[in-house]
């Protein structure tokens, strides 16, 4: 209609009145839609940042525990962890139709090996009355997720005392200690057994080698055969001496315990180095809060996972992104430097390059996942089987390259990540002024000279923007990992203390595929939800802080070339 | 620097080198190399991931290839074939004759075994087995019959077991008369044996007539055996016999139980051609010779009855061959028409048949053009052999009909008896004159074809052709199902719904940004929304399905209402915001309008909780979840919604059109507030002359019998496209926002200062003069947003459901290519036929992506060229 206009009559005058005034001209309505539609995004995306951000970090700020009892003379305990309307259909469903704005809690009652679940729904007309006892522990525990309840009873390397606040001081004392053997235990366990294990395994497949080498029959198989029985025989004494400690310890172990008591005094005995962590919920000061939300944090960056993922830290997954991010930059800035320069500065500008451009622009538009049926089919399955078959026969049939590992991942993600690369770094080059190469050539540089010295130290900045939005893609991306090389628990690290120290064959854990993990594959949804939100927290500020960065180099970079020209 | 100037030929310099030195060339030559060939090193290493992808797709779409063929003579058979075996290794072949002999030799050279010998009394007249041959029976001229055991054993050996004074047969395989040793890799030898046990006569036929037609199957555990029959005599009747066996635990006697019904008489012409049962037994098929086929449901073991009576060929031909394939759903009938047709056993209740199934023909082959004489089926899956008439041969995957060899015996020769090996890697055929070939082939992915993977195919137990997906299941006799078409329409329809949501608030939000804005709003307004853009999708596909999905399925009325309450409210806002005088608008323009804005989007989100009760009572008979599961209510309600903008835009027009100079007669001399106010009452006239058209078009739509509930709506799952298209639009709208953004940017400020200067207002600018500028820029915005939703992974992955359907049904979930890529390739065998159509699958969304990309590439390349020349 207002082309009907534009083409009959000029567009009428707002300002002034002789005609009356024409406020379709003004097309206020259409501004409101579209300054709505801009405002929905801001909203989406503020309201996604919230909802990270609140739910990541008050995950574990200590909470109080009500002691609820029910219409029914029941008493539950537990931790109020969401509130929610009821809707209209849940409330048709209990057939309570005149309580539209009927509300229900989830309380988080833990003690998971006593009632079987974690959570309970509490409908708010079913509550007879609440309290927050100040008697009340939450106690974390290694197994079975954390306890409710009281502490009844100590037992403390025999003698049997019951519990009271006088007490609580000695209680920690015990735990420290208990604590101290714990670690002990798994250093045991893991470093020492772990390395005879580990020798044992090397022995193994080197006689394996000798006799696909040489034959069985061959006098340097039964060298090898015999060195290989005295060896094995001093390790396996090894391996008997850490198992008498081990033992020692546990024994020791169990004479440290608490007895404990849920809300309805079902008893219930454990260990205290089993303990990680325990509190009064109701009974804290805000300075022990920020204690045991701080303690908390520590040991979810520093810690390994436990129970299924939904427990403990993400310290191998932080450690799997990290260097599985820097092994793809390592291996992408080469590559695409490269490329980029041999596209802008080397090759002839004809149709063949722009339509070159226009493919590798095209390659950053392909979809993930493509990348990572390439990196399975072509690196591991075809690349990793022949790399075992002429360098690790010995492992055969298990492969050690031909699946998939951190270094199959770093350079499917770094192809993935190649055509940004190319594109911000052409981009880079192409910034540079052509003044500077003309002078330097002039002064009688040669081309490499002029690349080396003028050209890449000023498109630096604009190469590091790339590489580092790269990072932060790569960082991000999960779909392709899932097919090469990321595992929901890795046993192992890729880098450790075992020679040859790097091992780049090895799967390993990625905070992306955490989330997928633990929201998606833990036995209880609602219990992996904190979880997932702090870890989502972290990989967000990660990915946050690499963009963030790329713009302010970005900005620097503007600012020096538009001082410079 | 300084070096390289004082080395430099051009160098004034008196009294220095004039040369360059030679390292400096060498660098320059060593960096120009390195550079040029590695730079393309690597173009061609990212352009080779294409050619990798169809690489390993390629194999899908080879037929069979022969690796090599055996043709040798043995001694003519003296007596009619019964069956003959092939094994695994295409070590062996053995022949059962009809006189009681048994023939056993060397696959590939035709050197004579030493066979077994079984010792029967009587006259064999007929004679039956399972699919895979290792149980048959045979029918003798006194109604008795014998059941047997047969075995190709196979052992693997140590070189140090190999017995002594082997006698060479070929290259790998030597024999000691009774067996034949294959060398295998890793020293080692493999033991080929061929074992046949027989077991004693069990009377079947009451009249102690001779049994001239023959089935035979076995089921159940070793200690409690269930043996079936079905045979007929030479009277025609027709028995049914059940011989159940128990071996005793303490004595470890067999005892057994035999249970003989004689079946309803046929018609007394009739001619048996052959005899079938089913694997459960549970169904007999009685074959006339005329291709009639009589089928007998034994569901309930004691009172059979004839169920359904079908004449397969047309009429004046006879049946050559007919059986079943593996899975024994599927019967192959052949005629002396060369017609060789495929009938499945589907559920289909038209009343004809007595228990609701029915044969139908699924297919039919017409290679060779001349009747199909002997038939085998594979053991597992679903080839088959035929020889023809006139000496042709071929294999034949039944459902993807795919030829996986082919080739002529002779001219004229006719095959006496044909073999398959269980892996479908080797055919067997004798001759009447006692000439034998063996073909070696490689069919590796028989079941794949262009038409399985993108037409309508039929498969067993279904009612007719489909597109589906279902790449593995439980049961072994089980076919995998690998349509693409399903994935390609999930991703399409994520595409479609995810850009049905992002794309209007992406372009009218760019538009926004780019034209009204200040440039301080504009630095902060845009990088937040390109901060969207960041946020890993595992992240988006998390809250879709564990946070969004919930909350949506429980206010889902809410949610629906806000998709009209937001624009109604933006509408109202708008119309107070004319009534502010002249002075005070302009005054707060700017920041302070956007504030109000978001003001007004805010108080609608939240009114929405309120109205989305009302909203289902008015338009979806109360409760919305089970409206669209057609529980409650007619279609009118969503009709006059969908209706609704359409006649608003139609009255307006109208109105616009023809009451044009009316109106500006009406509004001559109005203030600013008085215009405003006209404009509310002017809206609110169109309003209701719009709701009336509506509701008439609501109410002659659904009189006509459409409704929406059949189409983009329909019974709700947690997991759906809604959910889908809402985390996809924050991965598509930053980067539409972005670029389209920059498109409306680009546009030279001189059109803008033109159109302003010739008195347009700032909204007709922007709508007649820059978009139509940006509109290609736009386009190609658009284009590479949808590049990325249909290949967007985790957030389908999480929360579409993963069900590969075909409907449009915004609220039900979708399985697209990408996500069965990530959640299949890890478990997919390597090498396999699904790790093959995974990586077509990628192909495919390579192709799409690449596609759309390049239009859009292509698109932003030419706009760009545009634009430089205003």
């Amino acid at each position: 209609m207002n082309s009907l206009k534009l083409t009959q009559k000029p567009p009428g005058n707002v300002f002034t009145g002789s005609k009356g005034i024409n406020l379709d001209s003004k097309g206020e309505k259409y501004l409101w839609s579209m300054g709505g539609a801009l405002i929905i995004g801001l909203i989406m995306i503020a309201a996604f940042l919230l909802l990270i951000l609140v739910n990541g970090l008050k995950t574990f700020y200590p909470g109080p525990v009500h002691r609820v009892t029910l219409t029914d003379n029941k008493v539950i305990a537990g931790e109020p962890f969401r509130r929610e309307k009821i809707s209209q259909d849940q409330t048709l469903e209990t057939s309570r139709k005149d309580t539209c704005s009927a509300r229900r809690t989830l309380y988080k009652t833990g003690n998971f090996d006593l009632y079987n679940k974690d959570f309970r729904w509490v409908d708010e007309q079913d509550i007879k009355q609440i309290s927050e006892p100040k008697d009340i522990f939450y106690i974390e525990r290694t197994e079975w997720g954390p306890f409710i309840g009281y502490i009844h009873e100590l037992n403390l390397n025999h003698e049997t005392f019951s519990f009271s606040w006088e007490r609580l001081s000695q209680l920690k004392k015990e735990h420290k200690a208990a604590q101290a053997r714990r670690n002990i235990l798994e250093d045991l366990k893991k470093k020492e057994m772990g390395s005879i294990n580990h020798e044992l395994d090397n022995l193994r497949l080197s006689l394996k080698r000798v006799e696909l080498d040489h034959g069985k029959d061959s006098a340097r198989y039964k060298t090898t055969l015999d060195s290989f029985s005295a060896k094995r025989k001093k390790l396996e004494e090894n391996y008997s001496e850490i198992a008498d400690k081990i033992e020692i310890l546990i024994k020791k172990d169990a004479e440290y315990s608490v007895v404990l008591k849920d809300i309805s005094g079902i008893e219930k005995r454990v260990n205290i180095s089993d303990i990680i962590r325990f509190y009064p919920a109701n009974n804290l000061t805000l300075s022990q809060k920020a204690g045991i939300y701080i303690s908390r944090w520590i040991e979810f960056l520093t810690a390994e996972p436990r129970e299924a993922n939904i427990e403990g830290g993400v310290m191998p997954a932080i450690f799997g992104t990290f260097a599985m991010t820097l092994l793809m930059v390592i291996i992408v800035a080469p590559l695409g430097v490269m490329a980029s320069l041999f596209l802008k500065e080397y090759a002839k500008q004809g149709k063949l390059v722009s339509m070159v451009r226009v493919c590798v622009n095209n390659l950053a538009g392909v979809p993930s996942i493509v990348y990572g049926a390439f990196g399975l089919g072509f690196f591991a399955y075809c690349v990793g089987t022949t790399v075992d078959r002429i360098f690790f026969p010995e492992y055969l049939p298990n492969p050690v390259y031909g699946t998939g590992g951190i270094l199959w991942a770093a350079l499917t993600l770094a192809l993935l990540t190649l055509p940004v690369v190319i594109v911000a770094t052409e981009e880079a080059l192409a910034a540079v002024p052509q003044s500077l190469r003309e002078g330097s050539l002039a002064c009688g540089a040669s081309k490499w000279q002029t690349i080396k010295n003028i050209v890449l130290p000023n498109a630096l900045p604009g190469i590091m923007t790339g590489l580092i939005l790269a990072m932060a893609r790569g960082a991000g991306e999960v779909a392709p990992l899932m097919l090469v090389g990321v595992v929901k628990l890795a046993p192992e690290l890729p880098v450790d203390t075992i020679f040859p120290f790097i091992h780049p064959e090895r799967s390993f854990m990625h905070l992306g595929f955490h989330i997928f993990d633990v929201g998606f594959q833990s036995r209880n949804a609602e219990a992996g939800k904190p979880m997932v939100f702090v870890t989502t927290l972290l990989l967000i500020s990660l990915i946050g802080l690499m963009n963030a960065f790329a713009i302010h180099i970005r900005s620097r970079m503007k600012k020096k070339y538009s001082a410079g020209q | 620097m300084e070096k390289n100037i004082t080395s430099s030929p051009q160098s004034a310099t008196p009294g220095r080198k004039k040369t360059t030195s030679r390292f400096v060339i060498l660098a320059d030559r060593l960096a120009d190399r390195i550079i040029t060939i590695g730079g393309i090193l690597v173009i061609f290493v990212v352009l080779g991931i294409m050619v990798f992808l169809v690489k390993e797709t390629y194999p899908l779409f080879v037929g069979g290839i022969e690796t090599d063929t055996h043709n040798y003579s043995v001694t003519r058979p003296d007596s009619e074939i019964l069956t003959m075996g092939l094994d695994d290794n295409k070590t062996m072949a053995c022949i059962l004759l009809k006189n009681g002999l048994v023939k056993i030799f060397h696959a590939k050279t035709g050197m004579p075994l030493c066979p077994p010998i079984l010792s029967f009394k009587d006259k064999i007249s007929s004679f039956g087995g399972s699919i895979d041959q290792n149980h048959i029976a045979f029918g003798f001229a006194d109604g008795t019959v014998r059941t047997a055991q047969v075995e190709f054993e196979s052992q693997v050996i140590a070189l140090e077991n190999l017995p002594q004074n082997l006698k060479k047969l070929d290259k790998r395989d030597s024999t000691d008369g009774l067996s034949v040793f294959s060398q295998i890799p890793g020293n080692q030898y493999r033991k080929v044996t061929f074992k046949i046990i027989t077991q004693d006569p069990v009377k079947v036929s009451p009249s102690d007539n001779a049994i001239i037609a023959l089935d035979y199957r076995v089921g159940g555990e070793t200690e409690k055996r269930i043996q079936v029959f079905a045979a007929a005599d030479k009277d025609q009747n027709i028995i049914l016999s059940k011989i159940k066996s128990r071996v005793n635990l303490l004595t470890g006697k067999r005892r057994a139980t035999v249970k003989t019904i004689s079946l309803p008489k046929l018609p007394d012409n009739l001619k048996v051609h052959s005899v079938l049962l089913t694997e459960k037994a549970d169904m007999a098929f009685v074959a006339d010779k005329d291709g009639t086929v009589y089928r007998f449901n034994a569901h309930n073991f004691k009172s059979p009855f004839l169920a359904e009576t079908t004449r397969l060929l047309s009429s004046d031909n006879q049946l050559t061959i007919i059986g079943f394939l593996a899975g024994e759903q599927s019967l192959v009938v052949g005629g002396t028409d060369s017609s060789l047709d495929i009938y499945f056993l589907t559920h289909n209740d038209t009343g004809k048949t007595l228990d609701g199934k029915s044969l139908v023909k699924a297919r039919s082959y017409n290679i060779g053009r001349s009747p199909a004489i002997e038939f085998t089926p594979v053991q597992r899956g679903k080839s088959f052999a035929v020889a023809r008439k006139n000496g042709e041969a071929s294999v034949i995957h039944a459902t993807s009909e795919k030829t996986l060899l082919d080739f002529s015996i002779g001219e004229n020769i006719k095959s006496a008896g044909i073999a398959l090996t269980p892996r479908v890697d080797g055919f067997l055929t004798i001759c009447d004159n006692g000439n034998v070939i063996l073909k070696e082939f490689l069919a590796p992915h028989p079941e794949i074809t262009f038409s399985t993977l993108f037409k309508k195919v039929w498969y067993e137990g279904y009612p007719g052709p489909t597109y589906t997906w279902q790449s593995s299941a439980g049961s072994d006799d089980y076919e995998p199902k690998l349509s693409l078409i399903p994935l390609i329409f999930g991703s399409v329809k994520a595409a479609f719904y995810s850009l049905l949501f992002a794309v209007p608030i992406a372009i009218l939000g760019a538009i926004y940004t780019s034209e009204f804005l200040g440039v301080k709003t504009k630095n902060i307004v845009k990088p937040t929304m390109e901060l969207m853009a960041s946020i890993p999708s595992v992240v988006l596909g998390f809250i879709a399905a564990l946070i969004l999905a919930p909350l949506v399925e429980t206010w889902i009325a809410a949610v629906l209402v806000a998709f009209v309450v937001v624009p109604v409210f933006l509408v109202i806002g708008s119309l107070l915001w004319q009534l502010l005088p002249q002075h005070i608008a302009l005054q707060l323009d700017g920041t302070p309008k956007i504030m109000l804005m978001a003001l007004t989007v805010v108080a609608a989100l939240f009114a929405t909780e309120n109205f989305g009760h009302l909203f289902e009572q008015l338009f979806f008979s109360g409760n919305f979840k089970a409206w669209v599961n057609h529980d409650i209510g007619d279609g009118r309600g969503l009709l006059f919604l969908m209706a609704m903008p359409f006649s608003m835009t139609f009255t307006s027009l109208f109105m616009s059109v023809y009451l044009r100079n009316f109106l500006a007669g009406l509004t001559s001399g109005f203030t600013q507030v008085q215009a405003a106010i006209f404009d509310i009452v002017k809206l609110l006239f169109i309003a209701i002359i719009a709701s009336f058209i509506s509701f008439g078009i609501a109410w002659i739509a659904d009189t006509l019998g459409f409704d929406a509930r059949n189409g983009i709506l329909g019974s709700y799952v947690q997991r759906n496209t809604l959910v889908v298209g809402f985390a996809m639009g924050f991965a598509v709208i930053p980067i539409i926002y972005t670029i389209a953004e920059d498109a409306l940017t680009a546009v030279p400020n001189h059109l803008r200062a033109a159109s302003l200067g010739c008195g347009a207002t700032p909204w007709q600018t922007a709508i007649w003069i820059i978009m139509p500028t940006a509109a290609s820029g736009i386009f190609s915005a658009i284009m590479i947003g949808m590049g990325r939703a249909v290949g967007e992974t985790m957030i389908v992955v999480m929360a579409a459901g993963n069900t590969p359907l075909l409907d449009w049904n915004i609220f039900n979930g979708l399985r697209a290519l990408s996500a069965t890529i990530a959640v299949e390739l890890p478990e997919a065998v390597k090498e396999g036929t699904l790790y093959r159509v995974l990586f077509l699958a990628g192909l495919v969304l390579f192709a799409i992506t690449f596609v759309i990309n390049t239009i859009a590439e292509l698109v932003r390349l030419k706009y760009r060229k545009q634009t430089a020349m205003l």
